[in-house]
């Protein structure tokens, strides 16, 4: 990422020098800080290092880099995306209450004999996926901004998840007694040996974030989405069909809460109402810590990777070394505050 | 205007929807602080459920904002509420609630969150219904000094003291508190050691608690012996997380306590992974809630209304101890 932000240089020469280091300093700011977080937290605690450690952050990570795969593609076009902690929330509920097992006490649908466990996953996907095609429809032909338009859709989505989740037999009860095949799949390993196993939710994760990276690097919708993102205007004169691909990002991002809801649900064991709550806002850090833009055009899917696994780093190495929670959300908050201003800085630079 | 048409038609709509007065009910307006609470879903089905045929119930969801709240209630006034109960989003507001509701005469029934006592001094027509929190504490705390008499096996490393890990609700939030205050003071009042590991904040979360709880498991493994929740969600979060690191297979087995006594958490402790709950009686708190705001609506005698109301204002409804013993009687 580094060497595209020092293209823009037309400078003389000493200037130029003083200037580059400079820049290398501000533009890896984040990696210096985070570095510095890391070497504290190893020196306060130096059994951090460990395989098991590692293996931990990546299966926290990983419905996080899920969700961060759909809403990265969405700022990337220069939109934003606000209900996606809502629309996990949604997928969470759906497909854990068509996933209880037959003896719990409390199912939603008491008399329901078991389904295949891919059913309710593909509903809670088409499901989160209409809802962005929703989302998509509006900004993309009803031209409301996206913040509005997916505050909108986050209102009312948390609304029909409640409603969803609050009604008879049991009424606003967590909904609990998951099937082991779902939670197998959130809290499994492959086992390559004892201690270096890796959960099968990274491989997903990780097969997402492949799917993605080729969709947006090797594709005609991927430099569609660049462009749009770079200069709407532009790309329409161009021949780019913006409002398609509007749709098509939307509605594809929706698709990946629904996956990630349903592996959050399956991780955790259980779900309510008010899952999913807030983690657009993670996500959107996430993006914006691994070098997204969020005025569009910029972005890469290593880099929001990144920025995911850098967030879960600290969130568990701090807990790890038990910091005040505080003092947590402190940190947290000095990170994405300093990412957002080289993210700002960036931009003028591009201009 | 097509425009303008169609929101006449759609605020008619609404208004037609919400609005069939009927005859001899009393109007009672509720206010929940917010309805993604699971426990105050239960509190609110039961207020609804026993208001069945007596009278006509208004609930709002403040949606954890107190300025949202103080203008529901305003609503609830201008439309001549008869009574009004209120979950308060923080329980220093009620004064400025309690002062409207005067202007207008109509009486306030406080719930589960409780003013501060100044405010409750400041009119007559005030009441709360309720539990006292430290109460759920001290009784985690009873139901953890129980089991490790009980088993000798649960002091992993025979030094005679409990090693403990707390996950907490919001920090600040009364009941967060006074739960992680009194479950520990009455282990140690009951002649029991402690040495804490670990305290964090979960939210009240499942996953947050899941993903402290991994930290932690990496950080301190085995040395953990008891792990007290403020509430049943992140106890079932720890218990997941303590699940994939091969807790409760039959060979490892850790004490975890919360706090509410959910569904899920019911099944936790049938299945032997929860060592127990504590029940904040939800049905009976709605059923207190109602039975005085109804008494106080239809202008009766609030102490003949069912409940010992003790200093003439508050309603104390208490909890409960959940364990392998007598969940049966909760499901």
């Amino acid at each position: 990422m580094t060497e595209k932000n020092a293209q823009g240089d037309t400078l003389t020469r000493s200037q130029a020098r003083n200037k580059k280091s400079k820049e290398f300093a501000l533009n890896n700011a984040i990696y210096i800080v985070f570095m510095i977080l890391v070497l504290g937290i190893t020196i306060q605690e130096p059994s951090f290092l460990a395989w098991r450690n590692l293996r931990n952050i990546m299966s926290m990570s990983a419905t996080r880099i899920i969700i961060a795969m759909g809403i990265g593609g969405i700022l990337i076009t220069g939109g934003t995306d606000l209900s996606a902690g809502r629309q996990v929330g949604l997928a969470a509920v759906v497909a854990s209450s068509l996933l209880q097992y037959q003896d719990y006490a409390r199912r939603m649908y008491p008399g329901m004999s078991d389904l295949p466990i891919w059913l309710p996953i593909v509903i809670a996907i088409v499901v989160c996926g209409l809802i962005g095609l929703i989302n998509g429809a509006i900004i993309a032909y009803l031209k409301v901004p996206p913040f509005i338009a997916t505050l909108g859709t986050q209102v009312a989505t948390y609304g029909i998840t409640s409603i969803y989740f609050d009604r008879p037999p049991y009424g606003a009860q967590p909904i609990g007694g998951l099937r082991k095949d779902l939670t197998t799949l959130g809290s499994g390993y492959l086992g390559l040996d004892g201690t270096y196993s890796i959960p099968y939710i990274v491989l997903i994760a990780l097969g997402i974030a492949a799917i993605v990276w080729l969709m947006h690097n090797k594709t005609r919708f991927g430099k569609n989405i660049y462009a749009i993102g770079g200069n709407s205007e532009a790309a329409k004169v161009s021949g780019v069909p913006v409002q398609k691909t509007l749709l098509i990002v939307y509605c594809f991002a929706g698709a990946l809460y629904g996956l990630a809801g349903t592996l959050e649900a399956a991780r955790t064991g259980g779900a309510t109402n008010n899952y999913g709550n807030g983690y657009e806002l993670d996500a959107i850090a996430a993006c914006v810590v691994g070098g997204v833009s969020t005025s569009g055009g910029i972005g890469t899917v290593p880099g929001m990777v990144i920025g995911v696994l850098i967030f879960s780093i600290i969130s568990y190495g701090l807990t790890f070394i038990n910091m005040n929670p505080y003092w947590q959300q402190i940190i947290k908050g000095v990170i994405i505050v300093s990412a957002v201003a080289l993210d700002a800085r960036k931009y003028l630079t591009k201009r | 205007m097509k425009k303008l048409l169609v929101a006449v038609a759609l605020a008619a709509l609404l208004l037609a929807s919400c609005g069939g007065g009927a005859g001899g009910k009393p109007k009672i307006g509720v206010a929940i602080y917010k309805f993604d609470d699971t426990f105050m879903s239960y509190v609110r089905n039961a207020i609804s459920d026993n208001a069945k045929d007596k009278a006509e119930l208004e609930i709002v969801d403040s949606q954890n904002a107190q300025p949202t709240q103080n203008e529901q209630v305003d609503a609830f006034l201008s439309k001549n509420m008869k009574a009004i109960a209120i979950n308060p989003v923080d329980r220093t507001a009620a004064a400025a609630i309690i002062e409207k509701a005067k202007a207008k005469k109509t009486p306030v029934v406080f719930f589960n969150r409780e003013p501060l006592p100044e405010d409750m001094q400041s009119w007559d027509k005030v009441y709360y219904v309720g539990a006292k929190a430290e109460q759920s504490g001290t009784m985690q705390g009873e139901i953890v000094v129980e089991y490790w008499k009980a088993h000798p096996e649960a002091d992993k490393n025979k030094d005679g003291k409990i090693q403990y890990i707390m996950l907490k609700g919001e920090p600040g939030h009364q009941d967060a508190e006074l739960r992680t205050q009194y479950s520990i003071k009455a282990v140690t009042d009951a002649g029991i050691e402690v040495d804490k590991l670990a305290e964090d904040t979960a939210y009240w979360d499942r996953p947050k608690a899941f993903d402290k709880m991994k930290a932690f498991l990496a950080a301190y493994g085995d040395k953990i012996e008891v792990v007290f929740c403020n509430n049943d969600d992140m106890a079932l979060g720890a218990i997941e997380a303590l699940k994939s690191d091969g807790y409760f297979d039959g060979k490892k087995q850790i004490a975890v306590v919360g706090v509410d006594a959910t569904a899920p958490a019911l099944q936790a402790v049938e299945e032997g992974t929860l060592l127990g709950t504590v029940l904040n009686d939800a049905k009976n708190q709605g059923k207190a809630t109602f039975d005085l705001s109804y008494a106080l609506a239809k202008n009766q005698d609030v102490t003949k209304a069912g409940w010992e109301i003790t200093d003439g204002k508050y309603v104390w409804v208490p909890y409960q101890k959940v364990t392998k013993d007598n969940y049966t009687q909760f499901k």
